[in-house]
């Protein structure tokens, strides 16, 4: 812990002689402005909550804010106990993180990094990740308030503290939407100390220049995309300047005062924080040259042997992509990778933050005979100029999900391509009124879910998302299809939303279901909870709730994403829970059979017309991987209250209604069978991306290439010995040593009957989580298809492939309408 | 390796025989950080390990009031097992299991695993319905069948474990199909030591 705490001492005053080199000298004007640290601790009452915040209303509060945003949550002596923050993640939106609390230190339970009180513990982390996934996100109001800022500040709550965070752009032009506050991190306020000197020292900073190399990525690409920084950065100069002035100032010109700048006091007997506290991140310059030789040296063997010893503790992330919790959270934000820091981070800056530089010390070159002094000339120069924007194009606040997003949307607004041609044309269509042409709702959401899935594919074999996935690490190929389908839905489904939904209307006022459930809405809205089917004295809602559930509604309405609408509906479906179990004994469980109806009586005091048109568009758009989960129960309880409503005609109607309500399920599903056949299919073709790109990927032994191929010791053997003959030769065809033959082997592979979509032996790989059992699947639909070779795969003509499966999804729909259809009619014996 | 499955496990049963409770009283011991709590208690899940298999239970949670029983098969469908429960001290959530099963086994998903709780064992001063008559029942249907109580933690985990061994196993070929997929991308993937 100690030592933890003098190495980042150290760095601090690493920090404080660059933002001293960098500010040149500083505006001495503007030293009553107020520092970071000084805004953090004013407004400290709206981020750190005791009594009677708990973990679950933290959790919600931060639910789906914007990443990095966070509470800390006090314990009952108001002393820090958890750091929570929103990192955006679909499955695990919200982290925790524990706050330790040794002697006078305070320190993340994850890292080693010591502060003396929790607002530089703050600060800190805004700057620099560490063990976070992201940087704390500090809302740009903080430093909004010029006038008397003090009062201000101290006035805010939890809840400006958060709603500010959500949209931060009515402050900053934000063209690129890309979020902005990396920026006050990276020059202001002393944010260089995420920069190894020893880095700069080996690698120069030429490499702020250069997008990474990417391994199939055209030159041109390239070019366009430095461009594309090089005008994001110039758009935003303005405004960085003006905000970095602010607080530039102080952290030259305040002298701390308690703390010697030597450096000598030490930090386990430095006095608790009080208003007061010296700012220990921003130091005098004088010391630093001394204090970094000082680090310098040590930083040699002790270092190495330290940090050798705390790995384990300052590796919070996974250092594996196999483990168990991460199939389950499905979060696609993928730890940072594990960069080596003798070659460029690329994109990857914030991982080099002190504690990733200890995890990895073993690879540093003994930094004592660092030529210190010449590091401030290698800062002053470029970095100087560069170092914010880039930070702010690259820093960690720009997550894997942001870049694919906007190099998806780039690559629908090319001129020629064919996503970009794809995309085109279902837009101009449906803009064009072809919303309309369908026969039902129903057909119009399947042709978009069609779009959506193939778009998806094609896009699984451009080069360029090759190359950008692959620049993102080791990702979780289920993460890397979520992530694609958020990205093709804000190409795709943002331009027509306003279309297919004045369709949805269009189609469900024709046929006079809208009516009716308005209709029913009255009748039912007048109903007690009881009568609804709540239990006696249930908890329903209160005024103030059911306002702010009213608000989220409409936030899910202007969601185009039907996997962001989800999540709101979740964020509903909590607080209803909260409503329910706010005066009842804790630990209560309250299932379905309280749920249900409280969820019903809520629906019936929303706008149910929009809600009708919501479900419709999430329950035929959702990504079928997600229906089993959290999300897809809320959904499918969303859509059952819906139906419970607008097929309410007096109690005794239930029993008949059955086999409507039957019907309609199956048709349903149905479909969305058949959309999970093709999914599926997608989780095949990745294979085959996958392997291809390791062959390109450049040589490999053959016994790793040969452990690829097959795992010896499993039971596919014993499998293939009853295989076919057809297979046979595929598996000789394997032996002499061609991977694409894997990928024929696994298309022709014999099985035993198709199972249906919703088979209930849901395989997985607990390597590949929910993708593998996909895969799975496809090889039991893909049955008797010939075999193709991935070049075929991979050369942009993926449109031609689906139809090579309609046969097999006729075959398949055929036999569950049958089934259905003798399921539907026996049904309407039993409710005659 | 373990193989990871997902199970899909349906509750069903009247309302206040205690279907929540049981899947509270399962999940309630397996407080994992890594992954995140389920915001209510309608869907939960839990992971155990089976066998050299990881097995996790989706937990769907059904509302057990008349009105709502039009609603079931959203729920039920695609499920690899169904729970349903009655309570010993109610003959009629005893009769409204039998419809259940009969719905189940009429337009519930093929090879259904059926599990019968006979719930509140706890209250047996109380029982309306003996536990060989269950027994009998649940034989004569090939249904697994276990008095629990919730309230006093009797019997849950078998449940689900039974619920395991009941599933079937996968076979040869399903598993190497899913061998055939493993193509995981290691840490020391050599594209990481280019420099």
């Amino acid at each position: 812990m100690m030592r933890g705490f003098e190495d980042c001492e150290g760095e601090m005053h690493n920090s404080d002689r660059t933002s001293a080199e960098m500010s040149n000298g500083g505006d001495a004007a503007s030293s009553k402005t107020l520092t970071l640290l000084d805004r953090l601790r004013l407004c400290q009452p709206a981020w750190a909550l005791g009594s009677p915040w708990t973990q679950e209303a933290v959790h919600t509060a931060l639910w789906g804010r914007q990443p990095g945003s966070f509470l800390v949550l006090l314990d009952s002596m108001s002393r820090p106990q958890l750091l929570c923050m929103s990192v955006g993640g679909r499955g695990e939106p919200v982290k925790d993180f524990p706050i330790r609390n040794t002697g006078a230190v305070l320190h993340l339970s994850e890292s080693h990094l010591g502060f003396s009180d929790l607002d530089q513990l703050v600060a800190f982390y805004s700057l620099s990740r560490d063990v976070l996934p992201v940087s704390l996100f500090i809302p740009p109001c903080v430093f909004g308030f010029t006038e008397q800022p003090e009062q201000v500040l101290s006035t805010l709550g939890p809840k400006s503290w958060l709603c500010s965070s959500l949209d931060p752009s009515h402050l900053i032009p934000n063209p690129s939407g890309l979020s902005m506050c990396s920026i006050q991190v990276t020059s202001a306020n002393g944010a260089l100390c995420i920069i190894n000197p020893l880095y700069l020292h080996e690698h120069g900073d030429n490499w702020l220049m250069e997008q990474p190399p990417s391994k199939t990525g055209s030159l041109l690409a390239r070019q366009t995309a430095s461009h594309r920084r090089e005008r994001r950065l110039s758009t935003t100069r303005t405004w960085q300047g003006a905000g970095l002035r602010k607080f530039r100032g102080p952290s030259l010109d305040q002298e701390p005062s308690s703390i010697g700048c030597d450096g000598s006091a030490s930090p386990v007997t430095q006095p608790p924080a009080s208003p007061a506290a010296p700012v220990v991140l921003r130091r005098s310059s004088q010391p630093t040259l001394d204090s970094f030789k000082r680090r310098g040296h040590r930083g040699s063997a002790e270092d190495i042997v330290t940090s050798r010893e705390s790995t384990p503790l300052s590796s919070p992330i996974p250092q594996s992509p196999h483990r168990v919790s991460w199939i389950e959270d499905g979060v696609w934000m993928s730890p940072p990778p594990l960069i080596s820091l003798l070659h460029p981070p690329s994109l990857e800056l914030d991982s080099l933050s002190i504690s990733s530089l200890e995890d990895e010390s073993e690879s540093i070159p003994s930094p004592a005979h660092t030529p210190t002094h010449r590091l401030p000339l290698v800062l002053a120069d470029k970095v100087k100029h560069r170092l914010s924007a880039v930070g702010q194009a690259i820093g960690g606040l720009m997550s894997p999900q942001k870049r694919l997003t906007y190099r998806v949307q780039e690559l629908s607004e090319r001129k020629s391509g064919a996503f970009a041609e794809g995309v085109r044309a279902f837009v101009e269509k449906i803009q064009k009124g072809g919303a309309g042409l369908h026969p039902s709702a129903t057909e119009l959401l399947q042709e978009v879910r069609g779009t959506l899935t193939s778009l998806r594919e094609l896009l699984l074999d451009s080069p360029e998302i090759h190359a950008l996935i692959d620049s993102m690490g080791d990702m979780a190929e289920w993460d890397i299809d979520a992530m694609l389908e958020l990205a093709i839905h804000k190409a795709l489904l943002k331009p027509v939303q306003t279309y297919l939904y004045a369709s949805l209307l269009d189609y469900r006022n024709r046929d006079g279901s809208m009516q009716r459930l308005k209709e029913n809405q009255n009748t039912m809205g007048k109903q007690n909870p009881e009568a609804l089917g709540a239990a006696e004295g249930a908890g329903l809602p209160d005024a103030v709730i059911l306002e702010k559930i009213q608000q989220r509604w409409a936030s899910m309405h202007q969601a185009y994403s039907p996997t962001k609408k989800v999540q709101i509906l979740l964020k509903v479906c909590k607080s209803i829970y909260h409503s329910m179990s706010a005066n009842s004994s804790p630990g209560a469980a309250y299932g379905a059979d309280d749920f249900l109806p409280c969820l019903t009586w809520v629906i019936l005091r929303s706008d149910i017309s929009i809600l009708q048109l919501d479900t419709d568009y999430m329950m035929e758009l959702l990504d079928p991987a997600q229906l089993q989960g959290e999300g897809g129960y809320y959904l499918t309880s969303l859509y059952g209250s819906l139906f419970h409503i607008s097929s309410f005609r007096s109690r005794f109607a239930t029993r008949q209604l059955s086999s409507e309500a039957q019907r309609s399920l199956s048709q349903w599903h149905r479909r969305r069978t058949l959309h999970c056949d093709r999914s599926r299919r997608t989780g095949n073709r990745r294979t085959i991306r996958k392997l291809s790109s390791r062959e390109r990927a450049g040589p490999q032994t053959e016994a790793e290439l040969q452990d690829r191929r097959m795992p010896p010791d499993s039971p596919e053997e014993e499998r293939e010995t009853r295989a076919s003959s057809a297979s046979q030769a595929d598996m000789h065809h394997k032996a002499e040593g061609g991977l694409e033959d894997v990928k024929e082997e696994e298309d022709s592979r014999p099985e035993g009957p198709a199972e249906e979509c919703h088979g209930n032996a849901r395989l997985k790989s607990a390597e590949r989580g929910p993708e593998s059992e996909e895969s799975v699947e496809v090889l039991r639909t893909t049955r008797g298809k010939p075999a193709q070779s991935p070049k075929k795969g991979s050369d942009g003509r993926p449109w031609s492939e689906p139809r090579g499966h309609e046969v097999l999804w006729a075959v398949h729909e055929d036999t569950d309408r049958d089934s259905q259809d003798k399921k539907e009619k026996a049904l309407s014996r039993l409710s005659t | 390796d373990m193989e990871l499955r997902e199970l899909k496990v349906c509750l069903l049963g009247d309302t206040g025989v205690g279907k929540s409770s049981i899947v509270w009283r399962f999940v309630e011991d397996s407080f994992d950080p890594n992954i995140n709590p389920t915001i209510g208690a309608s869907f939960m899940t839990k992971t155990v390990q089976y066998q050299n298999e990881l097995h996790r239970f989706l937990i769907w949670d059904t509302a057990g009031q008349e009105r709502f029983r039009a609603l079931a098969p959203m729920y039920y469908r695609g499920s690899a097992a169904a729970i349903i429960v009655y309570d010993i001290t109610k003959e009629e959530s005893f009769q409204t299991l039998k419809n259940w099963v009969k719905e189940l086994r009429q337009h519930g998903p093929p090879n259904i695993v059926v599990a019968i709780a006979g719930n509140k064992c706890d209250l047996s001063d109380a029982r309306e319905v003996s536990e060989k008559d269950a027994k009998d029942y649940a034989d004569s249907i090939h249904a697994i069948f276990v008095e629990t109580s919730a309230k006093n933690a009797i019997n849950i985990n078998e449940v689900f474990l039974e619920i395991s061994q009941r599933i079937p196993v996968v076979d040869a070929s399903g598993a190497s199909a899913g061998k055939g997929f493993k193509l995981r991308r290691d840490p020391s993937d050599s594209r990481r030591n280019c420099c």
